[in-house]
């Protein structure tokens, strides 16, 4: 705290107008109360004066406080939470399998309304909806999650070592420029037809041109803080470059991260769902949400419950991590913790 | 010399506060500051970054950010009260036509996809009401005032083809478009280089005796100081602690912090000794500053100085000072060595030439 | 400045031949060929020796491979003497190493009929044969000497001339050339339509059989369209026929001549009533993205202007919203929305012609492009109002609206302009999916048709037909921002100082 506070002289009890005289140089100023010692001299220790008067700071308690100030932000991260659980707990304890449908023949299991035995009824085999919704999301869930890792992987060291290297960059912006301009759906339908319909083949897919796109984010912010001068200063004293990306950049990739992690996961769920939902990404032996989307999208009009029930569960995944993601990477950019 | 009428200022201020909202903080910027401008002088404003310099001359043009305003106050300017104007309309009168500033960076100043032709003759054609052909005349005559060859040909470019130097002419042309009374001329040559500074400088002084307005200057270069200022205001923290005629704040400084500044003047040390600093930091102006807000950074501090402020003590009629060193009952400090001589090592400086050379 | 420009072209050009050969390497290589047949009746039907005689041929005009019988192999290396050779001869054996030798695999007929024990040897290309053959056909001229028919007609001179269509118009024909009518017009888009130079990527297989690729999304669909028209012949008829299309026909029959007299240009496609694939796409594709920017630049500019206010509050709240949904949620969403207005939710119900199919469609597509545009032009108006030439602008003593419409708009034109080749990417992505989710029959739905039937020449045609939209419109978009930016030259270098 700024030092001079401590000696607070209670405010009414002075009158300060002598404030709004001038007095002559050598005059003594009138209407003043003073003590003995008041104008004797006073040595200040270097250390007080030295002290910067601002509140302490530390990154990640002001990232974590400007997270949680946003109720909107920690209402979509229960929601998320309680649905990631859901998907990854829910398959391992029911057990449920995707393939088995012992109930094809039984018509009075077919299209159940939701109910306590059946959360969310049973489609039209007779399968538990609710059990198929998990293991779907948890499919889609995966798949976005795993093709972003990879992605950010990629693209966080491919960018770190092409910001750096001006030989690299000239043959990575050719690369790039063709790459970033081919539509990715292009790319996507592509590859998931060349390759087969499988969970890793998505993951594949997803993964395997987008991370040029994040390794040139990176490239971008690499060469802005590459040459900023503390970056310069301290190259001068003798860091090496990878302390340099370690401890000045690094921080400030947080939030940019954050950023595209808050893009591309539920971006890639909407790929995963709408490519399985029109017949070109997974194939049927595996659970997701795409493709329950599909089979119960042709009894909209008689069970949509069946119909909405997968939807909203993919359109509430998407939004709560987005929202999520995006609260964390504001949160996280060092430019809004100032003051 | 000109004097439009028989005031002999052209500004006044009076108990200038000026706040920011800065999230759910609130910074005092400008605290309780007065000031006079004398017409056709050469007023500088001299102090560290964050000293108010800045935001204290943009209340003159109303320019302050959206978050910022004046809480109290008085600005007098041709028989008005500019801290009274509320919007924008009032301000047009004033601002461009009668208060012109020039901006650090001559780089960004001008707006890159409009060429330089059409953003001086959009001033002239505005505020003098001007035709389209009048106003590329007297655009084009600027233009090789402010020192651009070739002006005619050279209207129709674009910000990108001029150099640094030229860019900052140009802003000056347009700056002078409307003769103004007052030219703010914010920190107008950080961003150049040192031959360029010098041209720059030399242009505003020889402008400001041709057109006759008021200069006043914005910088924490002392050199640019020394060389075209009449009157020196020195501001810290909020405040302005010493003003006074050049001469008498550079050889007669009273304020602590003047001497300070003077002494951490690279110019004055030798090779051998270690260049003077003035210790810590300004104080946060989010906090109630009590006191004088240099004590704590001061070795001349007084016990006085961390309880009461202190009020502005006169001099001469010229020279002011805001320091307990000049009440009755101080204790007479001999200001730092290392600026005792100062003149003689500013003549010594100036006769070498260079930047701070001064050609009268 | 010429020089620029032919660079950044010729790189585009080359950015497309990269693109489209490594789809052409992934789609050859990586998909199953036994995923092709999968569609084809005829090969289900087909059995023993002729099913693997059937498949090799099959491939072989596919372009997988090189295929020669055990005839085709003896008469290439011996000339006519081979006809007699028995595969337990010396010689036949001599011939099939040497095909071994060449790389071949030789297999033998193993089923029980008349070609059992005959060899055939076929080669799958390498990469590089593949990319190599792919642009060796894909522009195809048509010249007079294109036709050799021992059955030419004497007296048909060959070279071009011009005479009246059928409409009376003139056009240029030629004898001797795939097409009748080299130069012609017409009231369909674009009016002029030519024969010289062909783009042929392949033909369409299983689906579409033996159709051109190009032909298949470029040349329209639905019920036949009956016109009355008048034949060469002088015979009126009311007739489905394109008579513009006509191709030279090697074996003609009665009613061949009863139109065309003895023209052998008698091979025809029929008009259809609903616009080509490439057309519906066209339409859509260019509606939508003038639609979105209709809605997305004044909005982010506004949003720009009210910057931390309501409108900007729901603004930020709109961009979030699409852009976190998926877009299966997003269509269906406005599908519950169209059902609503009385909207079909598939564009067949109610066809081409009918304005309402297009809505949903359209503002889809529209929709989905929005949020960059705005977010994007608002971060760039938001910047602009903070920028020292807009400080100094303020200083000048202008106000606020001349410094809006002097000098912040004509520095938002820039964004707006470089936004168009993104939207135009956009919208063909956004294409795919919209365009399938509403069964509209245009390319996008075609890329997940074709991907289904495993139409190897078709996902092939596709992808260099969206890879050149896409990166011709940035070529075309940086073209257009030296035209609003001063500060772009165009040079070789980096363009910007």
């Amino acid at each position: 705290m700024n030092p001079i506070d401590e000696k607070k002289v209670p405010e009414t009890q002075v009158d300060r107008s002598y404030l709004n005289e001038v007095f002559e140089a050598g005059a003594e100023v009138t209407g003043l109360v003073v003590r003995a010692d008041s104008f004797s001299a006073k040595s200040v220790d270097e250390l007080t004066s030295e002290k910067i008067s601002s509140p302490k700071y530390t990154y990640w308690g002001s990232v974590w406080r400007r997270f949680f100030s946003s109720k909107v932000a920690i209402f979509m991260l229960v929601v998320f939470s309680v649905i990631f659980l859901m998907s990854m707990i829910h398959p391992l304890i029911s057990g449920y399998d995707h393939l088995n449908v012992v109930n094809i023949n039984d018509r009075s299991k077919w299209f159940l309304r939701p109910s306590a035995e059946h959360l969310f009824g049973t489609d039209d085999v007779g399968r538990d909806m609710f059990a198929l919704v998990w293991s779907g999301a948890r499919t889609s869930l995966f798949i976005s999650i795993m093709a972003t890792l990879i992605t950010l992987t990629i693209g966080v060291i491919v960018g770190m070592w092409w910001g750096f290297s001006k030989r690299l960059d000239v043959i990575m912006i050719e690369i790039y420029n063709i790459i970033a301009n081919v539509p990715f759906t292009l790319i996507v339908m592509i590859l998931a037809f060349t390759t087969g319909g499988g969970v890793w083949q998505l993951i594949f897919a997803l993964s395997c041109t987008s991370w040029i796109g994040v390794a040139y984010f990176i490239r971008v912010q690499v060469m802005i803080r590459r040459d900023r001068e503390y970056n310069l200063a301290s190259k001068c004293l003798g860091s090496s470059s990878g302390k340099i990306i370690k401890n000045n950049i690094f921080p400030y990739l947080i939030s940019v991260l954050m950023t595209i992690i808050s893009r591309d996961i539920p971006s890639y769920i909407s790929y995963e769902v709408f490519l399985s939902y029109i017949g070109v990404g997974l194939s049927e032996k595996v659970a997701s949400l795409g493709r329950v989307i599909e089979t119960s999208s042709k009894h909209m009009q008689s069970a949509p419950y069946l119909f909405f029930i997968p939807l909203v569960v993919t359109a509430l995944i998407s939004v709560s991590l987005y929202i999520v993601g995006q609260t964390l990477a504001d949160a996280s950019d060092p430019r809004n913790h100032m003051i | 010399m000109q004097m439009t009428n028989g005031e002999k200022y052209i500004l006044r201020v009076r108990n200038l506060g000026v706040k920011f909202k800065v999230r759910d903080r609130e910074l005092t910027a400008i605290r309780n500051v007065s000031m006079d401008f004398e017409r056709d002088k050469v007023v500088a404003i001299v102090g560290e970054s964050g000293s108010g310099k800045s935001v204290f001359t943009k209340t003159f043009t109303g320019m302050l950010d959206n978050n910022g305003h004046i809480s109290q106050g008085e600005i007098w300017f041709d028989g008005e009260d500019l801290a009274q104007f509320k919007s924008d309309r009032n301000w047009l009168k004033i601002r461009g036509k009668k208060i012109a500033t020039v901006f650090q960076d001559p780089l960004t100043s001008l707006n890159p996809v409009r060429t330089i032709g059409f953003q001086i003759s959009e001033v002239i054609m505005k505020h003098q009401g001007k035709s389209r052909a009048e106003a590329k005349r007297m655009a084009i005559e600027l233009m090789t005032r402010v020192g651009l060859t070739d002006a005619e040909n050279r209207y129709n470019e674009y910000p990108f083809q001029y150099s640094g130097g030229m860019r900052q002419r140009i802003v000056i042309a347009i700056a002078l478009a409307c003769r103004p009374e007052i030219l703010i001329c914010d920190e107008p040559t950080t961003a150049l280089d040192v031959t360029t500074q010098a041209q720059i400088i030399e242009l505003i002084k020889d402008l400001a005796k041709e057109y006759g307005f008021t200069t006043i200057y914005i910088t924490h270069d002392l050199g640019v100081v020394a060389n075209v200022a009449d009157i020196v205001a020195v501001m810290y923290a909020g405040q302005i602690v010493e003003r006074g005629t050049v001469e008498e704040v550079f050889y007669d400084p009273r304020h602590p912090y003047t001497w300070g500044l003077l002494s951490s003047l690279p110019q004055l040390g030798d090779a051998s000794q270690e260049l003077f600093a003035i210790p810590g930091t300004p104080p946060s102006l989010f906090h109630k500053v009590v006191g004088d807000a240099f004590a704590p950074r001061s070795e001349f501090a007084l016990g006085i100085d961390f309880e009461e402020e202190p009020p502005m003590f006169k001099i001469t009629d010229t020279h002011y000072a805001k320091t307990w060193l000049l009440d009755s009952r101080a204790p007479k400090f001999e200001k730092p060595e290392l600026i005792r001589d100062l003149h003689e090592k500013m003549l010594a400086l100036t006769s070498k030439g260079g930047v701070y050379g001064s050609n009268d | 400045m010429g020089r620029y420009i032919w660079i950044r072209l010729l790189k585009s050009l080359l950015s497309i031949a990269i693109v489209v050969s490594i789809v052409v390497v992934l789609v050859y290589k990586l998909v199953p060929t036994s995923k092709v047949f999968e569609g084809d009746e005829a090969f289900r039907k087909l059995k023993a020796n002729a099913k693997v005689l059937y498949t090799y041929n099959r491939l072989e005009t596919l372009g997988y491979c090189d295929y020669l019988t055990s005839g085709e192999m003896l008469a290439a290396e011996l000339g006519e003497k081979a006809h007699s050779l028995k595969p337990s001869d010396e010689e036949y054996q001599r011939v099939l190493q040497v095909f071994r030798d060449r790389g071949y695999t030789i297999e033998e007929l193993t089923y029980n009929d008349k070609l059992q024990g005959t060899h055939v040897a076929y080669r799958f290309y390498n990469s590089f044969e593949l990319i190599g053959h792919f642009f060796a056909k894909l522009f195809q001229v048509d010249t007079p000497n294109a036709i050799q028919d021992p059955n030419w007609p004497e007296g048909l001179q060959r070279g071009y001339r011009f005479e009246k269509d059928h409409n009376g118009i003139y056009a240029l024909t030629c004898a001797g050339c795939k097409h009748k009518y080299q130069l012609y017009f017409d009231k369909h888009f674009p009016f002029i339509h030519q024969n010289f130079i062909h783009i042929y990527f392949g033909e369409s297989y299983p689906s579409q059989q033996g159709v051109n690729t190009l032909e298949v999304i470029g040349s329209s669909q639905g019920k036949k369209v009956k016109i009355e028209q008048t034949f060469p012949s002088g015979q009126v008829l009311k007739s489905p026929i394109n008579q513009h299309s006509r191709k030279y026909k090697f074996t003609r029959d009665h009613l061949d001549e009863k139109k065309y007299g003895d023209d052998p240009y008698a091979d025809t496609t029929n008009m259809q009533e609903a616009p080509s694939m490439i057309f519906t796409s066209y339409r859509i594709g260019l509606l939508s993205i003038l639609f979105a920017y209709l809605f997305a630049i004044p909005m982010g500019i506004w949003m720009a202007k009210r910057k931390g206010k309501l409108i900007d509050k729901i603004g930020i709240i709109y961009i979030n919203f699409i852009l976190a949904l998926p877009s299966l949620a997003l269509i269906f969403f406005f599908k519950v929305i169209g059902y609503r207005f009385n909207l079909p939710d598939k564009f067949p119900q109610l066809g081409f012609h009918d304005i309402r199919s297009y809505i949903l469609p359209v503002m889809l597509l529209a929709i989905m492009s929005t949020p960059g545009l705005m977010m994007w032009l608002r971060r760039y108006m938001v910047d602009q109002e903070t920028s020292d030439y807009v400080k100094f602008a303020r200083a000048k003593g202008l106000s606020n609206r001349e410094i809006y419409n002097r000098h912040i708009f004509k520095n938002a034109v820039i964004p707006i302009v470089n936004g168009i080749p993104g939207s135009i990417i956009l919208a063909i992505s956004g294409a795919v999916i919209t365009e399938s989710m509403f069964a509209v029959p245009g390319m996008g739905k075609m890329l997940p048709d074709a991907i289904k039937a495993a139409n190897n020449n078709m996902v092939i045609t596709l992808s260099f037909i969206f890879t050149a939209l896409s990166i011709l419109s940035v070529f075309l978009g940086d073209l257009l921002m030296t035209v609003v930016d001063p500060r772009i030259s165009l040079t070789v270098k980096e363009g910007l100082e």
